[in-house]
């Protein structure tokens, strides 16, 4: 057939067209990136699952107190993130200066893979012991707590209520799969004294369900698809806030509570580990902690407020320490119960 | 003496001649290779640059590595549930749309229930799961009016039904195209006039005619299905149903630790070779398959409705309210109301969720539009390039490696995508842009290959033969045909990339989000009412596009009904995959 070469000509010439006006908006965006750069101003790359409304936030401050730095954010969820940041390795390198996760299992991580700088600011004062590794530091706490349908009696006061027969087959459980956050629940009960595996032996007979994410517990009980679930005290509250016939429940034995660290890379070289340094500096200065506050956060600093917290609320710490590399195998434990 | 002369002439004029027509060979031969290049380096840029990308960390693994991420219970069940999944979906999707495309498309009234049927494909795959567990889960809308929850929602079955309602479109628009250029009428009648009963007509006659459209869809729709995260997941999860795309996810989650990441290259990877495995057989089977020219003889229809047309259009109207019209009410009642667990009542209604996402997001919806509209050019592009230089026994092994790039997950492709082409483009439009084509090019392929294969080769011939130029034997034979086809290519692609989030949500870089990252990071993935409203954003504008392009093919046929059909029009439409386009129909829709 003699159709193909010609219509190889108009093709050739729109995809070379197409092509080119491509790559001068790409080249203009990066001329764009790296021309301020070269005005003498440092250039900061952070890489973040942080919301959103908090590193906006807390970028918008740190704008105020120097001017001079330059922040391009790359924010995603943790999954995304991690694949950005393992696509950086397998490509030339890592491409953030800092990075703020959202839990200290992929941070654990990193810092596993040499991702990260020493902590380089080892003379800041206030961050709880507990929330400080060799390479990174936590900026905000996230509490881990029990949601109920509105109207719900009696409701559960402690976590081990969650299995007993008054709840069957209305507890929800996020998937420990699915994120960091939810992971948190499950390497506490894994390894806390009287909870361990058999904690979610006792859930799955008493017909707990797990559904996908953090978000979907607090909607799925919202619904009343469920009556309780685990959850982020701060998805409740936003849902709260929306009307949502939701409550949090906050368990008499304490929440449990995971950081949100932060910490420098070791890509972050002369001006620009500087600059990151800086961050790190403001995210855990009085005004970057109250901007976190402001967010619906608990700061780590003592003494900053964060959102309202019932009388004589206690939190649970998992062991980190204990968890970091055993991921795979308790989530295999875990799946061994919940899975197909 | 003359006669010597004039042999000395003539041997000189045959050396001239042979000369030109040597000439001709090595320029033919050229263009031949410059056209392999192309072919070889577009196949190179898009699926293999990816793909080795991807197989270098999973290799880091090791034989034995490999064998253990794949070979533990929890791979092992989700990979038989991929296949079954896929399979299932894939014969009921095409039976389906088989069936539908027979009950709608020799009826007179067709632009509607045409729209219905094709309705899902322009509602993105991962609002649908979300939008039926709504619509008709427990505590949902259907729940709450009337007490009424689908059983088996939540897990396989369900899983099952929604992928079928997403992939039925894909099947019904190839056999519509099929059907307008294949299945002849008037065979059917003489196999009736002969004695055969309706379904001995159907199986002998009217099915194995079908059968290129009918693989072709397949091969489609299982990818899809095979290829699909969302819905499993939103389903799945609950019934501790994993598919291999859902555990490529549980994998990106703990992929900070490199034995994850390898895990999900290793799974990401077999999900390539498992549609190689089931798509190359096909593929060269159907690039066997001689399609057969049907003269130009108008289609027989009814003329006026019968009790068979009310029945149909009964079951049409049935159909899409249940699988998209009550879902996507639902969706947008969701987004409308200000909290999960709210009654959708007006006292509870807002457009937080919706200003949320535009606050912002303006240059971005440009952004995506623009992205989207450039890969709707280039996908098909692309795609008739393969389709035209492609010849012999190449064709079958050509269209499934255009294929491949398509069955990777989303975000191994954008891993892959950023280590092969980070350093020189990471965080620019152009990548975006690279990974939208590689993942859509087959939208942009199969269609044209199909448009092309239908084209009798006689055709350009007789043509020349009637005295037109080779272009205009080009401009007025193959092009429109072709120009459908690749019309109808671009729109998919279009609704496809404009939708697209997981990858574009890894690759975005500063200034170049495109509009589904910035709803999603201002929203968190968080509530459902964020969610819905992204969906309903999404779906809105392709939806309304759609409908006015309906409506546009709708009005001149409608004065001019009946008209004979154009005559200088070729007989033979695009006949496979994902080619609305029939006859006088409209470049999107039918």
């Amino acid at each position: 057939m003699r159709i193909p070469r010609t219509l190889a000509v108009p093709f050739l010439l729109a995809s070379a067209v197409t092509v080119a006006a491509c790559g001068s908006a790409a080249s203009t965006a990066s001329t764009a990136a790296t021309g301020s750069a070269s005005a003498t101003s440092p250039q900061l790359t952070l890489y973040t699952s942080v919301t959103q409304n908090t590193v906006t936030a807390v970028l918008s401050g740190f704008a105020k107190v120097d001017p001079g730095v330059k922040v391009t954010v790359f924010r995603a969820t943790t999954g995304q993130l991690n694949a950005r940041i393992a696509a950086d390795q397998h490509s030339g390198g890592l491409r953030a200066d800092v990075i703020w996760g959202t839990d200290p299992l992929s941070m654990e991580s990193y810092a596993q893979q040499k991702l990260f700088q020493p902590w380089p600011l080892p003379n800041l004062t206030g961050v709880p012991s507990q929330d400080k590794t060799t390479y990174f530091w936590g900026t905000r706490e996230l509490y881990l707590v029990i949601v109920a349908h509105k109207g719900l009696t009696p409701m559960p006061t402690t976590w081990a209520e969650l299995t007993s027969p008054a709840y069957k087959g209305k507890v929800a459980l996020p998937d420990p799969a699915a994120a960091g956050s939810a992971f948190a629940a499950l390497g506490y009960f894994a390894t806390a004294p009287g909870f361990g595996m058999n904690f979610y032996d006792k859930l799955k007979a008493n017909g707990a369900v797990q559904v996908s994410t953090i978000p979907e517990v607090v909607t799925d009980v919202a619904q009343g698809r469920y009556q309780l679930g685990i959850t982020l005290d701060s998805e409740v509250r936003a849902a709260i806030k929306e009307g949502s016939p939701v409550v949090l429940d906050w368990p008499a034995d304490g929440a449990i509570s995971l950081y949100s660290p932060i910490a420098e890379t070791t890509a972050a070289k002369g001006s620009a580990g500087t600059a990151a340094q800086e961050l790190l500096r403001y995210v855990l200065s009085t005004p970057g902690q109250t901007a976190i506050g402001k967010t619906g956060w608990q700061p780590v600093l003592p003494g900053i407020p964060g959102p309202a917290r019932p009388a004589g609320a206690t939190e649970v710490y998992p062991a980190w320490t204990n968890l970091f590399g055993r991921q795979t195998q308790i989530l295999q434990q875990y799946q061994a119960i919940f899975g197909a | 003496m003359r006669a010597a002369a004039a042999k000395a002439a003539a041997a000189k004029a045959a050396a001239a001649k042979a000369g030109t027509a040597k000439a001709g060979t090595a320029k033919a031969a050229a263009a031949k290779a410059a056209a392999a290049t192309l072919v070889a380096g577009l196949i190179a840029a898009l699926v293999a640059v990816p793909l080795v990308s991807l197989a270098r960390i999973a290799a880091e693994a090791g034989l034995t590595g490999i064998w253990r991420a794949l070979s533990g219970p929890q791979a092992r069940v989700a990979i038989l549930h991929t296949v079954a999944v896929a399979a299932v979906v894939t014969v009921l999707a095409v039976t389906a749309g088989a069936a539908l495309a027979l009950a709608i498309e020799r009826r007179p009234a067709r632009t509607l229930p045409r729209l219905l049927v094709a309705g899902p494909l322009v509602i993105p795959e991962f609002v649908l799961g979300f939008a039926w567990s709504q619509a008709y889960g427990p505590a949902g809308l259907s729940d709450r009016l009337a007490r009424l929850v689908m059983p088996g929602l939540f897990g396989p079955a369900g899983i099952i039904a929604v992928l079928t309602v997403y992939g039925l479109p894909l099947a019904y628009l190839a056999v519509t195209a099929g059907l307008a250029a294949r299945a002849d009428p008037a065979l059917e009648r003489a196999a009736r006039a002969a004695g055969a009963g309706g379904w001995t007509a159907l199986r002998t006659v009217t099915l194995p005619l079908l059968r290129i459209p009918l693989l072709a869809a397949a091969a489609l729709v299982f990818v899809t299905a095979a290829g699909s995260f969302a819905v499993p997941q939103v389903l799945g999860t609950p019934a501790g149903f994993a598919t291999m795309p859902t555990l490529v996810y549980d994998d990106l989650a703990l992929s900070a630790s490199p034995a994850a990441f390898t895990g999900l290259t290793v799974v990401a990877l077999a999900l390539v070779v498992l549609v190689l495995l089931a798509l190359g057989p096909l593929d060269l089977w159907l690039a066997r398959l001689r399609p057969s020219a049907r003269p130009d003889a108008p289609p027989a229809r009814h003329q006026s409705r019968t009790t068979g047309d009310r029945v149909v259009s009964v079951i049409v109207w049935a159909y899409a309210t249940f699988a998209a019209g009550i879902p996507m009410l639902t969706l947008v009642l969701t987004a409308l109301t200000r909290g999960p667990g709210l009654l959708p009542v007006p006292a509870n209604w807002t457009l937080a969720n919706f200003s949320a996402g535009f606050s912002g997001g303006g240059a971005a919806l440009l952004r995506s539009a623009g992205l989207a509209f450039t890969a709707a050019i280039l996908a098909p592009l692309l795609g008739s390039a393969v389709a035209s230089l492609a010849r012999g026994r190449w064709r079958g092994p050509l269209a499934t490696l255009v294929t491949l790039a398509y069955a990777i997950p989303g975000s191994a492709l954008a891993v892959g995508i950023i280590i092969g082409y980070g350093r020189w483009l990471d965080g620019s439009v152009t990548i975006i842009l690279l990974a939208y084509v590689a993942k859509f090019w087959v939208f942009g392929h199969r269609p044209v290959q199909a448009a092309l294969d239908r084209l009798p080769p006689g055709l350009t011939r007789a043509a020349r033969l009637s005295g037109a130029g080779s272009a205009t034997a080009v401009r007025t034979v193959v092009l429109p045909p072709l120009t459908v086809a690749m019309t109808t290519a671009a729109g998919l692609v279009f609704i496809l990339a404009f939708h697209e989030l997981t990858m574009s949500t890894i690759l975005y870089g500063p200034g170049t989000e495109t509009f589904a990252v910035v709803i999603m990071n201002q929203q968190d993935l968080g509530g459902i009412g964020a969610t819905a409203a992204l969906a309903v954003i999404l779906t809105a504008p392709v939806v309304a596009v759609a409908a006015l392009a309906a409506w546009l093919a709708r009005r001149p046929s409608r004065s001019a009904r009946p008209a004979p059909r154009p005559p200088a029009r070729p007989p033979v439409p695009p006949s496979a995959c994902g080619s609305p386009a029939a006859p006088g129909g409209g470049p999107w829709f039918p």
